[in-house]
Parts: C-alpha cells; structure tokens; sequence
C-alpha cells in the first residue's frame, strides 16, 4: 500500500533543516502501523508526506502502486480524497460547520449529492454513539467527542488509508482508550492505518513499531497488541 | 459547478459568519451610501444655483443710468447721464440688437378698496418676463396684445397680493381693479417677485404707460441681442457699444462710468466656469471616497481570506481542488458584496430621495428674502452609482482574490498550520 524508497525532506529556513534522511518503510495493506520517535525526530513531517499534504526532495514514494512525485495540486486533491483519511492531534474541524456538515464536508468534494451527503455522515456518526451530537458545533464538543468527529470524516469516504497524526494527544487516558479501540476496530476492517505517537502505551496496541530518531528509521517492532491487557492504564 | 448544492454552501458559509459577513458588508454599504450622500449634495448644491438662472435667457443685455466719473469736453464730472428714445432708436439700428425692451419705472401708491401699498410700477415689454427671469405663480405676465392695444393691465407680485387680499373674503385678485395715482389698472397676474420689505413691483405693458406719462427718460434699457456667443465676442461688443453711447451722450469714452452695461452672457459664462469648478471639486472628492472604499473593502477582505486560511488547508486536506476552493470564495465576497453594495445603494438614495421631499415641503434650503434656492433636486445620476457600485464590488473581489490565490497554492500542511 505505502512504499517509500530513500525519502530526504529539508526544510529550507532561516537555516537549512535536514528532517528526514533516507527513508525507506513498506507497509501493506491492512496494516497497523505507528511511528515513535522524540520531538523533532521528524514523525509529522514524514506523515505529511505520505498524505501528500507536504512535497519530498528526494526519493519515490508509492502510493497504491502509484508514484507521488511532482503532482498536480489536482491530482494531489484526488489522492486524498479517494485514498486518504486524515486525524489530528487539533482535530482540524471547521469551526463553523456543524458535526454533521464536517463528517459530510469530504463527500462534497466527491461530487456525492446532498442528501446523501446527509445521509452517509449521519451512519457514521451514529457509529461513533454520535447521532445526538450531529447537529453541535466543534467549540460545543469534548475533545473525544470532536475526534470521533474527526474519525467519522476521515472514514465516510471509505479510504484506503488512515493517517493519525497524534490522534490522543489532546485527550486524557480514558478517552485515549476509547479512541484507540475505535481506530483499532477500523483496522480491523481492513483499512492500513499509520499512527504517529510518542506514547508508548498507544505504540503497543499496533501491529507494528517504527522507531525515528533525527531523520532515520532506527528499528522496526513487530508487537502483539492483543498480549496487552485493556483493563490496564495504556499510559 | 454552479449548481444548488454550490449556492447552498456559499449563503451558509456567510451565514454561519455573521460578524465577517456582516463588518465586510458594512464597509461596502457604508461607502456606497456615502458616496451617492455626497455626489447628490454636490448636485443639490448645483441645482440650486444654476436654477436660479435657467429661466432667464441668456442674449441680453441691460444697460444702466449712471454719473460720469471725468470731466470731458467742458462737462464736469459728476454729471448723471439719463437715457432716452435716441438711445432706443440708435439701439434697433443695430444689428446684433434682437428686441429692445426699455424699462419705464413709475413710483406711486396702489389702491385696492381700503388698503393701500407703494409700490413700484415698471412699464415692461413681454420679452422682460425672459429676461428677468420673472416667475408668475397665478395669471399670466403682459402680452402683445396688451402691448399693441395699451390696455390698463397689471401684473403684482406675490408680497402685494397677499397684502391686498389679507382680512378680505377675496381668495384672487386676478380680474381685480386696482388705482396707481388714480389710473386704474386690471390685474392680469401675479409674479413670484424679487421684491424687498415694503415695496411691491409691479409690471404694466409698456406701450400703456408710456401713452399716459410720455416718458423720454429711461434709468434702465434692456435688449436681446443675436448672434453673440461667445465671450470675446461679447466683450467687443460690450466695449464698442459702451463707446457709442459715450459719444451720444458726450462723456469720456475712457470714463468708467457714465452708463453700466451688464451682459447676462458674459455673466453666465462666468458662472458657468464657477459650476465647473465646483462639479470638479465634487468629483475629485467623490472619487477620493471611491479610493478610500476600495482600500477599505479590499483590506477586508485580505483579512478574512487570511483568516481563513486554516481552513483553506483543512479543505485541500479532505481533497478540495484549487479551483473549487478559489471560486467558493470569489463568490462569497461576490455575493456579499453584490448585496450589501445593493443595500448602500438603495438606502443612499432613499435617503436622498426623503431629504429632498421634505425639503420639498418645508422649504428649507430656500431664502425666502431672495426666494432663491440654493439647494434644489439633491438626486444623482443612477448610472455613476451603478458605476461605483460595480467598482467597489470588483475591486473587492480582485482583492480577496490573491490571498485566496496564495493559500491555495501553498502546500496543505503550510495552510493548516498557519498563524
Ligand atoms: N515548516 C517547517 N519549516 C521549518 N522547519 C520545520 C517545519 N516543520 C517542522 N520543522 C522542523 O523539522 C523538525 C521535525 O519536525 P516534525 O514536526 O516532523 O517533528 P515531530 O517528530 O513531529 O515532533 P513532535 O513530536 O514535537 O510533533 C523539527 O526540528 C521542526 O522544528
Ligand atoms: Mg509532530
């Protein structure tokens, strides 16, 4: 699904900023991935390239079999719109759209008329215990609450691949939990998901590990998230 | 591209933010209002003043009784030149000279039953009405018939008339008999008037008067001429004609004095440069707040395309188009514009419209002692607003267009993170 062969990304500053030095990661289709790493090792910025949402200098990367390189800002918005499904840490929802209107905002973009527009957001929201909520704006919403809206959005459009970009990091324990249980059971059917943390504890309920330290993988984990014992802290 | 669902995000986006919506109308009403506020006060004021001078018609000329200014061959200075029949016949023996209309002035007292008022009684022709600009507000001024039969006509004016009707059951004087030094004289009409305080001014035809009185002495003679346009011409006429009267009566051509000639023509062409100074001065202002409204509607809308950059971002990250994104936002500030310049529109000129019928009724702007109006029809052309409106509403489109240009061709990741 993901393959990235020797990705070299710099940031041109005040100072020249090398991020990533030489990536090389494959992830198949179906997988559960997340990448750890300190501050500043480079985690959002390879995320952002492989949504498309950041270019790279050096290196291919494939996308589905596809080749992501010097794309047109339109055919970059179709990849991310078909392929993609996007969450983040600040949840990224339009403030002054209702929960429903965001989770159905991508769907527009399809060319999916309004009614079902309406129609397939509300399914999603009631996914996520949602339904009583479809009508309140962002700012009327718990942090777990807006990222269940996020989740929602990133899925109506049944992508290929989930990227989260923190997806607990403005959430407390509990509901942490209960996000990764979500994001895991959308795994589950079937959709490759990349996670990027710097919690452990989240790390552990993937199927795989990537570890960066200042721009290069340092080693990759294979973990056995059902070993973990849910009734436990995950922090 | 343009169909329902399009239009229906577009009005809830604005809906949804009210106060953006709402301050970049403002600034776009607020400028329209007051630009069609100005342009129609300019024009108000022009109105006004150049009303006061269209009925008058614009070849004549009056030429004025006067005291020499230098002693010239063995006259001293000093001495009062009367006109007189040999001036009227030297004038119609030129041949710029249309029609002369000489005035024949008679003080006395009007007599009307039991009420009394001096007045002024001036023996006219009917060209004088053009002339002087003379409104008449009921009947009708002297005519040629009066004229060829020398009928005891008169024409009073407005102050008089009220006079003469206060306390009375009489609701018109028109038909009326009433004596001047014991002639008496059939109202024919009444004129607006220039008269002041206790006066009155009254006309009688001129061939009348001068069967009773036999006069060959004139203060004032006045004359329309032809052929004369422009102001060089004028001004030798002016000069020549000043010359031979001079010569008539024996004073110095040189003298300063002597008689004063008066050209309704050079006067006009003078205040028509005053008027164009004035429509320039009112346009330089207007297009001065034309500026400052595009400054001001496009600095809003810089803001709000800037404010909205984060989402900008987030729509590109859920898979807007360039395209899409760029034109959902020229036709929000579009729409916004387009009705809110609409709204400064119809309000301007609402209120100009109120202004002026008001006006209307209470006669305000008017000096009553002059009767001249100094602001009249305060209304502007509707094609300039129509003009200033698109103006504003292009400008600010243009001006939102190239921050929404910006964040749209910068990469996702940037836009989303903005600020
Ligand atoms: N737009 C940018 N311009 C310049 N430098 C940047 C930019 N974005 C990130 N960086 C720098 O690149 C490095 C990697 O940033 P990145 O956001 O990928 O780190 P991270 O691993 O996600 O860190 P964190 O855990 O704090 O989110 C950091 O040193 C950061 O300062
Ligand atoms: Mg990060």
């Amino acid at each position: 699904m993901i393959k990235l062969e020797n990705i070299n990304k710099t940031y041109f500053g005040a100072q020249p900023l090398h991020v990533l030095k030489g990536i090389n990661l494959e992830v198949a289709e179906g997988e559960l991935v997340s990448i750890m790493g300190a501050s500043g090792s480079g985690k959002s910025t390879l995320l952002n390239i492989l949504g498309i949402l950041d270019n790279y200098d050096e290196g291919d990367y494939y996308l589905a079999g596809k080749l992501v390189k010097n794309l047109s800002e339109n055919q970059a918005a179709e990849f991310r719109n078909k392929l993609i499904g996007f969450i983040f840490q600040s949840f990224n929802l339009i403030p002054f759209k209702t929960a429903l209107e965001n989770v159905a905002l991508p769907l527009f973009y399809q060319g999916v008329n309004r009614k079902k527009r309406i129609m397939m957001a509300m399914e999603y929201l009631e996914r996520f215990g949602l339904k009583d909520w479809a009508e309140h704006y962002p700012n009327e919403l718990s942090g777990g609450q807006k990222q269940r809206v996020s989740i929602a959005r990133a899925l109506v459009t049944s992508p290929k691949i989930i990227l989260a970009d923190e997806p607990t990091g403005a959430l407390d324990s509990k509901t942490s939990a209960e996000v990764m249980q979500i994001l895991r059971e959308v795994n589950a059917s079937g959709i490759t998901m990349v996670i990027v943390t710097h919690e452990r504890g989240i790390a552990n309920l993937t199927k795989k590990i990537v570890h960066l330290k200042d721009g290069v993988i340092e080693s990759i984990e294979e973990n056995d998230p059902d070993k973990m014992d849910f009734t436990k802290e995950i922090k | 591209m343009f169909n329902k669902d399009f239009w229906s995000e577009i009005f809830m986006a604005l809906r949804r933010n009210k106060l953006r919506t709402i301050l970049t109308g403002f600034a776009i009403s607020w400028g329209i209002f007051m630009l069609i506020i100005l342009l129609s006060a300019g024009n108000g004021l022009k109105n006004g003043v150049t009303g006061n001078f269209a009925d008058r018609i614009k070849n004549t000329y009056t030429i004025w009784s006067s005291s020499t200014e230098l002693p010239y061959k063995g006259h001293k200075a000093g001495r009062f030149i009367i006109l007189n029949n040999k001036d009227i016949q030297f004038l119609e023996s030129l041949y710029e000279v249309e029609e002369v209309s000489p005035v024949l002035s008679k003080g006395g007292t009007l007599i009307f039953g039991e009420k009394s008022r001096s007045v002024s009684l001036e023996g006219v022709k009917p060209i004088y009405k053009n002339i002087q600009g003379i409104k008449i507000i009921e009947g009708r001024f002297i005519n040629e018939n009066d004229m060829k039969n020398k009928l005891k006509v008169i024409v009073i004016d407005k102050n008089t008339n009220e006079e003469l009707l206060r306390t009375t059951e009489e609701t018109s004087m028109i038909g009326k008999t009433v004596y001047i030094n014991d002639l008496g004289f059939k109202v024919i009409g009444v004129s607006k008037g220039m008269a002041f305080g206790e006066m009155g001014q009254c006309y009688a035809p001129y061939t009348t008067l001068q069967t009773i009185y036999n006069v060959n002495e004139y203060y004032q003679l006045t004359f329309t001429t032809k052929g004369l346009n422009t102001k060089e011409d004028n001004e030798t006429f002016k000069t020549e004609l000043k010359r031979k009267i001079a010569a008539i009566h024996d004073f110095s051509p040189e003298d300063q004095r002597g008689v004063w000639i008066d050209s309704e023509m050079i006067n006009s062409l003078e205040t028509m440069k005053i008027f164009n100074t004035i429509n320039i001065f009112i346009w330089i202002i207007g297009i001065a707040m034309l500026i400052s409204g595009v400054v001001g509607v496009s600095n809003i809308m810089r803001i709000t395309v800037k404010e909205r950059t984060n989402e900008i971002g987030i729509r590109k990250a859920l898979g807007a188009k360039p395209r899409s994104i760029l034109l959902s936002i020229v036709m929000e500030s579009l729409v916004i514009t387009t009705i809110f310049g609409y709204i400064g529109m119809i309000s301007g000129v609402g209120v100009m419209e109120i202004v002026n019928i008001i006006m209307g009724s209470s006669g305000a702007g008017v000096n009553t002692e002059m009767e001249m109006s100094v602001f009249v029809n305060p209304t502007v052309d509707i094609n300039i607003v129509v003009m200033a409106t698109l103006v504003l509403i292009i400008s600010g489109v243009a001006a939102g267009f190239a921050p929404a240009w910006n964040s749209v061709k910068v990469k996702p990741i940037e836009a989303m993170n903005y600020r």
